[in-house]
């Protein structure tokens, strides 16, 4: 390994998500969601899959699904797709320019246009109303 | 090879197809109580609608390749060099190739009834 390659900070300053404000949260949270979500999806193909082994496979998978535990599971990915899909809304929209602002001669102390009140009201907003359709799906999930 | 202006555009396109179909995915969770919907029989009869089946072979292949080359972009942030990028990039494409193979085996055959 080169010199250059010793310098970086590796996965450990890639899972500190309290550097550098909202915005490095927002892009932490982004990422670890995304992992979430495939694995979640992966073992959401397998666990379907399961019905083409008949009923009594097919029950007994939800029967592993259909816990506490799984009802907690499901919860915490409903969260996890509210906060990906409304931050990713976010992040299109700016790449696309829209809500960034207009270029201008960067002065001090340097705050980056980018990274303006609408763009930290969206990231809060993302992660309250996350935390609602978490409400909602343990209601569905629990309440029945 | 595709430029990654023309990935990330993909990228973007699968992600907001995915949530449009997702949604209705979800809906027909509730067209009856949440844990009747999930019974055997029940599922079956969602497979056997043509409509449905094409709604989720599409949300699988839509997932599938904003999945994996999400998993692909966060692994070459993490890393770079031009033997770690190819390896990363092929090895994305074979998980996405096989998890859409995987799935498609199901909705095939659920939805012709070959239980």
């Amino acid at each position: 390994m080169n010199k250059h390659q010793n310098n970086r900070a590796g996965i450990r300053a890639w899972l500190n998500p309290w550097r550098y404000g909202i915005e490095r949260f927002a892009y932490w949270l982004m990422r670890i969601t995304g992992i979430g979500l495939l694995i979640y999806f992966i073992i959401h193909i397998y666990e379907t899959s399961s019905i083409l082994e008949g009923k009594e496979i097919w029950n007994k998978m939800l029967d592993l699904t259909q816990t506490t535990e799984g009802h907690i599971i499901l919860i915490l990915v409903i969260g996890m797709a509210t906060f990906h899909t409304i931050n990713g809304i976010r992040i299109m929209l700016g790449h696309g320019g829209i809500g960034i602002g207009n270029a201008s001669r960067p002065d001090y102390p340097y705050i980056p246009k980018s990274q303006n009140m609408k763009n930290k009201l969206c990231i809060y907003a993302s992660v309250g109303l996350a935390a609602l359709a978490m409400l909602y799906g343990a209601e569905v999930m629990f309440g029945e | 090879m595709i430029r990654e202006s023309t990935i990330m555009k993909i990228h973007y396109a699968t992600a907001l197809g995915s949530v449009a179909l997702v949604v209705i995915h979800i809906l027909f969770r509730f067209t009856q109580n949440f844990h009747d919907s999930l019974k055997f029989e029940n599922v079956l009869i969602n497979y056997s609608l043509l409509p449905y089946s094409i709604l989720l072979e599409l949300i699988l292949i839509l997932i599938s390749i904003h999945g994996f080359n999400g998993l692909r972009i966060i692994l070459l942030e993490l890393n770079q060099g031009k033997n770690y990028e190819t390896l990363v990039t092929y090895s994305c494409l074979a998980s996405m190739i096989a998890l859409i193979t995987y799935g498609s085996r199901t909705i095939l055959m659920a939805s012709m009834g070959m239980i």
